[in-house]
């Protein structure tokens, strides 16, 4: 079991290893940061200077070692841009993120599975058809647009919400939903697919005949058996919500790190966006553990250890 | 029947029973009113050089005030110069003595003195060895020694004899800083909690997200009259549109120039427009890299020139808003430098632009135009005109839309998009024609230069930098603008339009240098 253990922290370290060499050369090769940060019309002993204060007149390799080995050390390094200390940029929007985050992932779940469920139970008649539609509708319509028509219906037309911003709960409506929508209705299309798998299992049919009621037959032994699709499906949209949180959090001015992100990648702000893909990195990394030992709990079977 | 107005009173009431918290306060008798600005972006420093930028100059002058104010309320073009923060100012040979404004209080209650400004313009900040903003040696060039000389009395000494200080006094570099504070918290902190002498102070900034601006009831020039002014990104333009329309803002940045009907169709709100001091244009690639570049040739370059019609593409993307110039730098804000009868020396013509395209053995080859993504309003709808005009004449450009400004500066490229300001000196033509073009601008000197200055511009260069009165400085002018012409290294496209829309019961006065004063002449709130 340690062995376990010591291999996925091994792997773990590698994975978020790469995800930060792999942002530094996209982010050096795609542009020079001097340029996007102090203005085109710079003049070069201007630049020159810049690139001084910062170190950047070193060579990328020198650059990169120094990099990686801050981060070693769990130092995120000062922004270019704004010159603060990168990890209290992070803190200042993170809570925003959280929150939009559990509330719009949180309205998924209870919306999703039941939906998913009742619409398994009443396959072929017009809930089920009702229920799909509109999980179709949630996960093939894009963020931006989804958005978009919202505000322009809630706080153009009807004038009951605020068109951006955060600060009240009302603030946090039309985000949530727009981020949440995809979720739900993918989390819906599964839990169906997975409910109608088990549904026709024998030991449904045996405890139909034992007399069990409907409720806990469904409940308690069909959800379970159901559950492992499930699980995968809520741990990979995971990173579907921190993906859609930048365009949503663009759309609605909402102060999270998807727009930080946005903003620094644009500035070539390289210390902000390397510590923001080392934030959304290690939390794919957490969420995938997690269902790991969700996976564990469910089925006894993986719990044996058999890996 | 329910109409899209009468449907939105009716939602006004179902959207009170929603949500009772969310309502715009409402205000007492006499008491003064918060206003909300949603802009499209703030910036991450908002120190006055490190942070130049469109989005910052907006709100500036709402906390830092200028040493030179120009007068815009009694002249349009904004030549007219006014006393700021210095009262007075005077010129003797290479010697400026400015005489400063007396108990003016900065917003941490210090006293402004003599000391403060001569660090404002010192080389300490801005043009020393590493100074603390080192953008501003592009506006202090021939600066020798600034001092005090008393408490409100400071000099200006620049190498050669300078009538124009005043003028550029009354940009960026003009904006004072309190010496002490500035020095104790650094360049970078003061960026981030700045401290001026305007009408307003900062009471948060986050670069992200909102920048919130208190009344100073201690400014020099008498109480503000807004309490609070928010300023709110809000990236998206539909979210402001929403925002205004709802009452939730009280004025919007930025709107698409074929959105500004739809907003005018609005009750309560208004547009507002401004010529702002500033050209797109776009530059030819003059010099031999890539080594084959045709353009190299000015006759290719001038029979170009001569094969768009520019008032037509102008009238049809902005209708009256905005013109065309016909002659570059012969621009209406250069007061009397301005000759509006001027001769345009390449006017549109199709068959002598094909005979200057044949004269220089152009073969056909793609020209590669750079254009920065959604920069310029309407650029890409001009280009994309353009491109058609010029193969109606047989030359064959590609206009490359490119995300950022590191790529177009990406060579090899023919031709580039680029932005112009005219505002450096009030009614001067030293900007661009000589500071934007000249043998020190970056167009000269970057990696990513455009052109190398003829023998005949430089050495008209040097005697317009060294004229003092006007009838010499006309004369130089003339003689470098002609020196420009014969080269013709660039092409200005029309003169750039800002907007905004704000509710229609605020009377407010828009700068065509993009600030939006909430404050003094230019804002009268509902009684």
């Amino acid at each position: 079991m340690t062995r376990f253990w010591t291999i996925k922290f091994l792997r773990t370290i590698l994975t978020l290893w790469f995800v930060v060499t792999f942002a530094f050369v996209v982010l050096r090769t795609s542009g020079d940061p001097v340029v996007a940060l102090i203005g085109a019309d710079a003049l070069p002993a201007e630049i020159e200077q810049f690139r001084r204060q910062w170190g950047l007149d070193q060579p990328l390799f020198v650059q990169y070692l120094r990099y990686v080995g801050q981060m070693a050390l769990g130092e995120f390094g000062t922004s270019l841009r704004d010159q603060r200390p990168v990890i209290d940029i992070i803190m200042e929007r993170l809570p925003a993120t959280l929150a939009l985050g559990l509330v719009a992932y949180g309205a998924a779940l209870v919306i999703g599975i039941p939906a998913g469920i009742a619409a398994a139970l009443r396959r072929g008649r017009t809930l089920d058809r009702a229920i799909m539609a509109f999980a179709v509708f949630g996960f093939a319509l894009p963020n931006f647009f989804l958005g978009i028509l919202l505000i322009l219906f809630f706080s153009l037309f009807l004038q009951i919400l605020p068109s951006s911003g955060s600060g009240t709960l009302a603030h946090l409506v039309m985000p949530a939903i727009t981020l949440g929508t995809f979720t739900a209705g993918t989390l819906a299309r599964f839990t169906r697919s997975a409910m109608l798998e088990v549904l026709d299992r024998p030991y449904m049919r045996a405890a139909a005949a034992k007399g069990v009621p409907a409720w806990k037959r469904v409940l308690f032994h069909a959800l379970p058996n159901a559950a492992i699709p499930i699980v995968t499906v809520i741990g990979l949209n995971l990173g579907q919500l921190i993906a859609g949180a930048i365009v949503v959090e663009t759309v609605f001015g909402w102060p999270g790190i998807g727009r930080l992100l946005v903003q620094a990648v644009s500035s070539r702000d390289l210390a902000v966006v390397q510590a923001l893909v080392l934030v959304i990195a290690a939390t794919m990394v957490l969420a995938n553990l997690l269902v790991d030992l969700l996976y564990g709990l469910l089925d006894p079977r993986i719990r044996g250890g058999a890996r | 029947m329910i109409t899209r107005r009468t449907f939105g009173k009716y939602s006004i009431g179902v959207g009170a029973l929603a949500f009772p918290g969310y309502a715009r306060p409402l205000r007492a008798q006499g008491e003064r009113p918060t206003l909300t600005v949603a802009v499209d972006n703030l910036w991450a420093n908002i120190a006055p050089i490190n942070g130049i930028s469109t989005t910052t100059r907006r709100f500036f002058p709402n906390f830092y005030s200028h040493l030179v104010e120009r007068d815009y309320i009694s002249d349009e073009q904004g030549i007219e110069l006014k006393p700021g923060l210095a009262t007075e100012w005077s010129r003797d040979g290479k010697v400026w003595t400015l005489k400063l404004r007396e108990g003016v209080k900065f917003h941490n209650g210090e006293t402004m003195t003599a000391e403060d400004v001569a660090f404002t313009l010192g080389p300490e900040r801005l043009w020393g060895e590493e100074p603390f903003e080192p953008r501003g040696k592009t506006f202090t060039a021939g600066f020798v020694r600034v001092e005090a000389v008393d408490d409100l009395t400071v000099e200006i000494e620049t190498a050669e004899e300078d009538p124009f200080i005043p003028g550029k006094l009354t940009g960026y570099i003009g904006f004072v800083v309190p010496k002490a504070y500035y020095l104790e918290v650094g360049v970078d902190a003061f960026g981030q909690a700045p401290v001026g002498t305007g009408p307003y102070s900062v009471a948060t900034f986050r670069s992200g997200e909102v920048l919130e601006l208190e009344a100073f009831d201690e400014y020099w020039d008498g109480p503000p009259p807004a309490a609070r002014v928010v300023w709110r990104i809000v990236p998206e333009f539909a979210g402001r549109m929403a925002g205004l329309v709802s009452g939730e803002f009280d004025f919007m940045v930025n709107i698409p120039t074929d959105q500004e009907p739809q907003l005018e169709s609005y009750d309560g709100v208004t547009v507002a427009r401004a010529l702002a001091s500033n050209y797109p244009a776009f530059a030819f690639n003059t010099r031999a890299d890539p080594e084959n570049n045709p353009l190299v040739d000015v006759n290719l370059r001038k029979g170009m020139v001569q094969a768009i019609d520019m008032h037509a593409i102008v009238q049809a993307l902005f209708g009256d808003k905005t013109f065309h110039p016909d002659v570059p730098f012969n621009f209406p804000e250069y007061g009397d430098y301005y000759r509006p009868d001027m001769e345009n020396p390449l006017p549109y013509d199709p068959e002598a632009a094909r005979e200057k395209i044949a004269a220089s053995g152009y073969d056909g080859q793609v020209l590669d135009w750079h254009i920065t993504r959604q920069f310029y309003p309407n650029y890409e709808a001009a280009a994309e005109i353009m491109v058609e005009m010029w193969r109606q004449v047989g030359v064959n450009v590609r206009a490359e839309i490119l995300d950022n400004f590191e790529l177009v500066y990406t060579r090899p490229y023919h031709m580039m998009n680029m932005s112009m300001s005219t505002d450096f000196i009030p009614g001067d033509p030293y900007q661009p024609l000589w500071l934007d073009w000249g043998p020190t601008s970056s167009r000269a000197t970057a990696q990513w230069k455009t052109w190398d200055p003829t023998p005949e511009y430089l050495a008209a260069g040097r005697e317009f930098e060294a004229a003092i009165t006007f009838e010499e400085r006309q004369a130089a002018f003339e003689k470098l603008r002609q020196a420009w012409l014969d080269v013709y290294p660039g092409y200005y496209l029309w003169k750039s339009v800002y907007n905004w829309a704000h509710r229609a019961d605020i009377e407010w006065i828009a700068r065509p240098d993009g600030e939006m004063r909430m404050f003094g002449d230019y804002l009268t709130l509902p009684a």
